[in-house]
């Protein structure tokens, strides 16, 4: 089972994440194509199916919704394209081996707790022991507080949380110096992209929407950009090579939005909802992120089985 | 063989119990006898009650409905190879001449249900028996099928759709556990199989601004391919969170793909240009040769639902017994 990590800041938006991760799931789990399958484990539902139920309700997910979600398991699937004389037996597609697990672990606080100088060195909250043994970590990194002006790196909005995924991903780099080689997968996420403050853009020298999901290149020359500016303790993390013990894989980037009705006179803001051809209505979000975002775990999954 | 029936509060639960009473009742007396129906006796008065109101013109009534805390009823249907035997051998119960299902009806919105979806421990004999389930049927209510999505109808829908998605889930563990716990003992069997049916309730009260939204037409098909699209369609954007874990029991390892469809209604006295006050009545059928003055309803829908099952049944017992026999090896090799 593939184990990942998700670290972010609060209210970067990592409930909203998984919500419509799952809201990505369901859609492409009921489409009449048939060519994606998922589970997800019981012990998850009640947290997620929450999630879902105000995504799709046009509200976002309450503080007591954000407090019960910790972790989700689920299983998925891809059809294997069956061509020529066999076509008919597409049921057959789906062989035992298609199927990834993936166990997927929201760390709260955690940058609290890598702030604490004397107890870097051996981590006690469990939460935090579960990032040490995990084989990849999704970073949430808040587009709202990318930095619109040229200032010191501890300066930048999100220094201190810079600080903290470096420390974290230290850590686990320290953990398994001696194991044997491994790969450890970064995924940057950025959310809350349709409200970047174009200035954080203009800074970076960079179009206002990022390249389509295909162009891969170039999207993460896009990200990249973004970081360097805005974490460039983790980006440097990640280029250091070590000779021994854990690698880090080249990062993937993701950019997830949500669109919103304006709030009516101090009400909470509402989630825009869009038809969706068949599957009625959906948050309206950036779908195609989501999409990849999952087969980007597919493919580490299959690559950690190997 | 337990089978489940599973509904939310007003969908339709116990009037289609009523309707399948109906059904049975001129299904089961034809001149084949290939089929039979059993009810406990709690079960079956509350059953007769509902379908003698019905025959006066009237839905089940509240009072009626809060009687029910356990409605159950049993399909019978006859062997293949006995139904060959001569009359007098194949009325031996040695030869157990039926296959039987043995459903229960489930409130989805219940005490019990919803304590065992926030816990997950499923302690209450009643959890227990719904887990054991083999045949899940789940009870779409039309009537909350709306465009309007801030609505109360849709909000409900919302629910009711996590609740049972939950539910499938809870049974695709349940059923790989023990299907594991074999494989653990040593035994080899065959990979589990849920048999899923959706009957899309009050079908005739589903809108017609919502069948256009849909690109659908009024008429449900009648071939099977096109009975599962029709269906999918309105379940993808209602349920879909049911329809997407019917398909992933397969990555569970639960095969849930042999889903049937099934369309209830029942029509109801309407007068041009005036919306019923209160309570609708029931059309009645005219008096003729074959009988008269039953509900207007969608027979030929039950009497499918009836015949669905009648290869499940013949193959259910099999794989039971398999099972059961499968588990006492377990249980020997364990003592030894």
């Amino acid at each position: 089972m593939l184990r990942v990590v998700i670290v972010g800041d609060k209210n970067s938006g990592r409930t909203t994440f998984l919500g419509l991760l799952y809201t990505a799931q369901v859609k492409s789990g009921s489409d009449k194509a048939d060519d994606f399958r998922f589970h997800a484990a019981f012990e998850s539902l009640d947290e997620i199916t929450n999630v879902f139920q105000r995504l799709m309700s046009g509200s976002f997910p309450d503080s007591a919704t954000k407090e019960g979600i910790h972790e989700i398991t689920f299983r998925l699937g891809y059809r294997r394209p069956v061509r020529g004389i066999l076509w008919r037996q597409r049921s057959q597609g789906w062989a035992s081996d298609a199927f990834v697990s993936f166990h997927l672990v929201v760390l709260k606080a955690f940058e609290d707790e890598m702030a604490r100088p004397a107890e870097r060195s051996s981590i006690a909250d469990a939460t935090l022991r579960d990032a040490l043994s995990s084989d990849a970590m999704v970073v949430i990194v808040d587009a709202r507080k990318l930095a619109t002006a040229d200032e010191d790196p501890p300066l930048v909005p999100l220094g201190k949380y810079d600080a903290a995924v470096e420390s974290l991903l230290s850590a686990i780099q320290r953990s398994r110096a001696h194991g044997v080689r491994a790969l450890f997968h970064p995924i940057f996420v950025f959310s809350k992209f349709d409200r970047v403050d174009p200035e954080a853009l203009r800074l970076a020298t960079l179009e206002n929407a990022p390249p389509a999901v295909s162009k891969k290149r170039l999207r993460a020359a896009y990200a990249k950009a973004l970081l360097d500016r805005n974490l460039p303790k983790t980006m440097a993390k990640l280029v250091a090579r070590e000779r021994r013990g854990l690698e880090f894989a080249v990062p993937s980037y993701f950019f997830s939005w949500v669109r919103t009705h304006e709030a009516v006179s101090g009400g909470a803001e509402r989630v825009r909802l869009r038809r969706s051809g068949s599957m009625g209505w959906e948050p309206d979000y950036s779908s195609d992120e989501y999409l990849a975002f999952l087969e980007c775990l597919w493919d580490i999954a299959a690559h950690t089985k190997d | 063989m337990p089978c489940a029936l599973l509904g939310d509060r007003a969908s339709g639960k116990t009037t289609f119990l009523g309707l399948l009473y109906a059904a049975q009742v001129k299904y089961g007396t034809g001149v084949q006898d290939d089929f039979r129906f059993h009810a406990p006796i709690g079960s079956l008065n509350i059953m007769s009650a509902v379908y003698e109101g019905m025959k006066d013109g009237r839905f089940p009534s509240a009072t009626l409905k809060e009687e029910i805390t356990e409605l159950g009823f049993i399909f019978g249907y006859l062997r293949k190879l006995v139904g060959k035997l001569p009359y007098y051998i194949r009325q031996q119960n040695w030869v157990r001449p039926f296959s039987t299902l043995r459903f229960s009806a489930y409130d989805v919105s219940g005490e019990d249900i919803e304590e065992f979806i926030e816990t997950g421990i499923a302690s209450r004999p009643l959890i227990q028996q719904l887990l054991k389930s083999v045949v899940v049927a789940v009870l779409v209510d039309c009537s909350k099928m709306t465009t309007e999505i801030d609505t109360p109808a849709y909000k409900r829908m919302l629910r009711y759709d996590s609740t049972v998605a939950k539910l499938l889930v809870s049974f695709q563990t349940y059923k790989k556990q023990e299907y594991d716990r074999l494989k653990d003992s040593g035994v080899s069997a065959d990979t589990p199989r849920i048999y899923p049916v959706f009957v899309l309730s009050k079908f005739d009260t589903l809108r017609d601004d919502v069948l256009a939204r849909l690109g659908l037409h009024r008429g449900f098909p009648e071939d099977k391919r096109s009975r599962k699209e029709y269906a999918e369609a309105l379940l993808r954007v209602f349920v879909p969170q049911t329809l997407s874990q019917i398909r992933g029991g397969k990555v569970a390892g639960v095969s849930m793909d042999k889903s049937a469809y099934f369309l209830s209604w029942v029509h109801t006295e309407t007068q041009e240009g005036m919306d019923p006050v209160g309570q609708p009545r029931i059309v009645r059928t005219g008096f003729s040769p074959e009988g008269g003055g039953e509900p207007d309803f969608s027979y030929d829908e039950y009497v499918t639902f009836i015949e669905h099952f009648r290869e499940i049944a013949h193959k259910i017992p099999d794989e039971i017994l398999e099972a059961e026999k499968f588990q006492a090896q377990a249980m020997l090799r364990a003592a030894q």
